[in-house]
């Protein structure tokens, strides 16, 4: 490739000029989407963890099947669907919720559904012995739960729980489509403001650092839980 | 009550725009047809470029490429491939920028998953194949193939459905599959039954197929494998 | 006037990294013959034995097999085995073919025999190990010892000029060792050539021709039976058979 092409192609994917004038505006962006990443995977996790641990208290067939159906349809369903479903249905009963919450509320929900599947797989790979044994220590289920079954079963599934929680985060992105100036959207409207993709390239490149790191930690724990 | 009815699962609207959602669904059907094969088959190259060569180059090769691809939301790709090749005086059509854009990350979900599956092969088969003389090749598609791709067929499956549930971001490009179909509708004739419908339909078809991966690997729990 | 050599082992050496685990051995198996390698673990046997079908590369040395040498680059590997058989400690059948196509495989692979043709051969080759009526059942339903029968019909129904056993009733409860050493010794009836790592030294005692005794890499004694267990050889044989003379 020439000189004069190859500065070309730079020019036009990583403009400095651009990128100044962007960065300000897409760097806050990036604030926003760790934010609510950080919420969705907290509330997620806790949701998904608790869903897991009522399924395996209960007595009851119908809770139990209500909570597998939860599960079933937010996996089964294409979460920017679930998402322009609440973002633009609610209003017609005048319940209006902004962009950002539609983004945060959705994706907790959805990745609840995940953690819930992970955790339950986790509890059910446990032998029965563990319950029994810390019943016979004197232990409360719940204080069994709390120190003996969830903390293996959280253990066994981290791999997956971790990608999961990956999958989330990319997921913000899909809250340009509704509006919610994250990264994306707003590399969209600052590419187009410039005529220019540098900001799009911007924006690959920020995801690349914000997600590369946890894409590494979860080959990691992959390896690990490989050979224990 | 029967406002809530009225607006999101109004018969007379669904009446109306069903024939729209259902093309929009052939169009996410076909779209799913392409880009899952393709996904596939590129992870299959990778899979096995991976587990059979002896060049330790190769391996980071495609371990960097597998992560890299792994750290994109799928829709940055999307949009990033169809945006930004104009720059560059390269027009490509929605269909072969979605195309381009989930063969490159989904190929990579694919590898890492066919990948495990083969290591997780023990050595003993290999041998055991070679020592009846049946080449390297023979013995990776009779053997191995065939039983690496049914011990990670749950994986296989889930990652087929997250892909067939990613096509919805082809509504992004203007394609008309199945959720741009419903949004149009929706606003055109100003209620949300189309997109109420459209999720219906995405769970119709999807459900099935969550249920027997979640009936798969509690079966395989139960035989503890 | 002694048969032709089948198999021929000279100056094999394999080394991993630092580790020597033979160290220049020489055996040699005639057409006809049933020669056991005993030894304690960690003497070469396995290795050796994997070194004959190239399942490991020697670092030095060849194998003559049929008086060619197969540790040659140009040699296809691949064609020499199908007349070289091997029976596994861990069996190795595939676990998502049925018995018969677990035999069947190689047969229409490398053989290029059609299916009914190649089915017929498999059957006559399971029949041998007493396993035809089991042709439809999956490895995962049959006992250790029905795996090892169905192993050694693979490796019959090549119709080779050798069979190597690698420790095969090692993996074995007791109760099912003695199918497989029946098995086994009606192949010799019928004048298989066997080359066997072993445990069992009553089969290496009453059923060898040779038996080779290996210790620390090397070939320590090869002798027939009687002289081998007669315990005329060295201190380090002599503990060793004693604990299996003890047994008795």
């Amino acid at each position: 490739m020439s000189q004069a092409a190859d500065s070309g192609l730079i020019h036009t994917f990583f403009n400095a000029d651009i990128v100044r004038q962007t960065s300000p505006m897409v760097m806050e962006a990036v604030g926003q989407t760790i934010a609510i990443g950080v919420l969705v995977i907290v509330a997620g996790i806790l949701l998904g963890t608790a869903l897991a641990t009522w399924r395996f208290h209960t007595q009851s067939r119908v809770l139990r099947a209500l909570i597998v159906g939860y599960v079933d349809v937010l996996r089964a369903m294409p979460p920017l669907v679930i998402l322009i479903l609440v973002y633009f249905a609610l209003p017609y009963v005048n319940i209006s919720i902004g962009s950002v919450l539609a983004t945060f509320l959705c994706l907790s929900v959805i990745l609840s559904a995940f953690i819930e599947e992970c955790v339950w797989s986790g509890i059910m790979t446990l032998p029965k012995g563990q319950m029994e044994a810390a019943r016979s220590t004197g232990m409360s289920w719940w204080q069994s739960m709390r120190h003996v079954i969830l903390p293996q079963a959280l253990r066994l599934s981290l791999p997956q729980i971790t990608n999961r929680c990956i999958a989330a985060i990319k997921n913000t992105a899909l809250g340009s489509v509704i509006g919610f100036a994250e990264i994306l959207g707003s590399a969209q409207a600052a590419s187009s403001d410039y005529a220019n993709p540098t900001p799009l390239t911007l924006c690959a490149i920020l995801y690349i650092g914000l997600i590369y790191p946890l894409v590494l930690a979860s080959r990691y724990l992959e390896h690990r839980a490989g050979i224990r | 009550m029967q406002e809530i009815l009225d607006t999101f699962f109004n018969p007379a609207v669904a009446v109306q725009v069903l024939p729209m959602l259902l093309s929009g669904l052939w169009m996410t059907v076909k779209l799913a047809a392409l880009i899952i094969p393709l996904g596939l088959l590129g992870g299959l190259a990778l899979a096995l470029a991976h587990t059979q060569t002896r060049s330790r180059k190769v391996r980071i090769a495609i371990n960097l490429y597998v992560d890299f691809f792994r750290s994109f939301p799928q829709l940055v790709l999307v949009i990033f491939v169809s945006f930004a090749t104009p720059f560059i005086g390269i027009e490509l059509s929605p269909v072969v920028a979605l195309a381009i854009s989930f063969m490159l990350s989904t190929s990579a979900y694919y590898c890492e998953i066919l990948r495990a599956g083969i290591t997780a092969i023990p050595a003993g088969q290999t041998e055991a194949a070679r020592s009846t003389g049946m080449s390297a090749t023979q013995t990776l598609r009779h053997v191995v193939l065939p039983q690496a791709f049914r011990n990670v067929l749950p994986d296989l499956l889930g990652n087929s459905i997250e892909i067939f549930k990613g096509t919805s971001l082809a509504s992004v490009l203007g394609m008309s599959e199945l959720l741009y179909s419903a949004q149009s509708a929706q606003s055109v004739l100003f209620n949300p039954t189309p997109l109420v419908l459209a999720a219906a339909i995405y769970l119709a078809l999807l459900w099935p197929a969550v249920r027997f991966i979640s009936a798969l690997e509690s079966s395989r729990r139960a035989q503890g494998g | 006037m002694q048969k032709k050599i089948i198999l021929e082992a000279v100056d094999i050496r394999k080394d991993y990294g630092d580790l020597r685990v033979l160290n220049g051995v020489d055996i040699r198996v005639r057409e006809g013959e049933l020669v056991s390698i005993i030894g304690p673990s960690g003497s070469g046997k396995s290795s050796l034995l994997r070194c004959c079908n190239l399942l490991e590369r020697p670092t030095a040395g060849q194998i003559i097999f049929d008086g060619e040498d197969i540790t040659r680059d140009t040699v296809n590997i691949n064609r020499v085995r199908q007349n070289m058989g091997m029976v596994f400690q861990q069996f190795n059948l595939y676990p998502h073919l049925n018995v018969l196509a677990n035999v069947s495989l190689a047969l229409r692979c490398v053989g290029k025999l059609g299916k009914a043709e190649a089915n017929a051969v498999a059957m006559e080759a399971l029949t041998q190990v007493d396993m035809a009526h089991k042709r439809d059942a999956f490895p995962g339903q049959l006992s250790g010892g029905q795996q090892q029968r169905v192993g050694i019909a693979r490796a019959v129904a090549l119709n080779p000029k050798i069979i190597l056993f690698d420790e095969p009733t090692s993996a074995l409860d007791p109760e099912l060792v003695s199918s497989v050493l029946a098995v086994m010794k009606s192949l010799r009836e019928r004048g298989m050539t066997m080359l066997v790592v072993t445990h069992e030294m009553g089969f290496a005692r009453d059923l060898s021709d040779r038996v080779i005794f290996m210790d620390g890499g090397v070939v320590a004694a090869n002798d027939t039976p009687d002289v081998i267990f007669s315990s005329q050889g060295n201190e380090r044989m002599r503990s060793f058979l004693s604990r299996f003379l003890n047994e008795r």
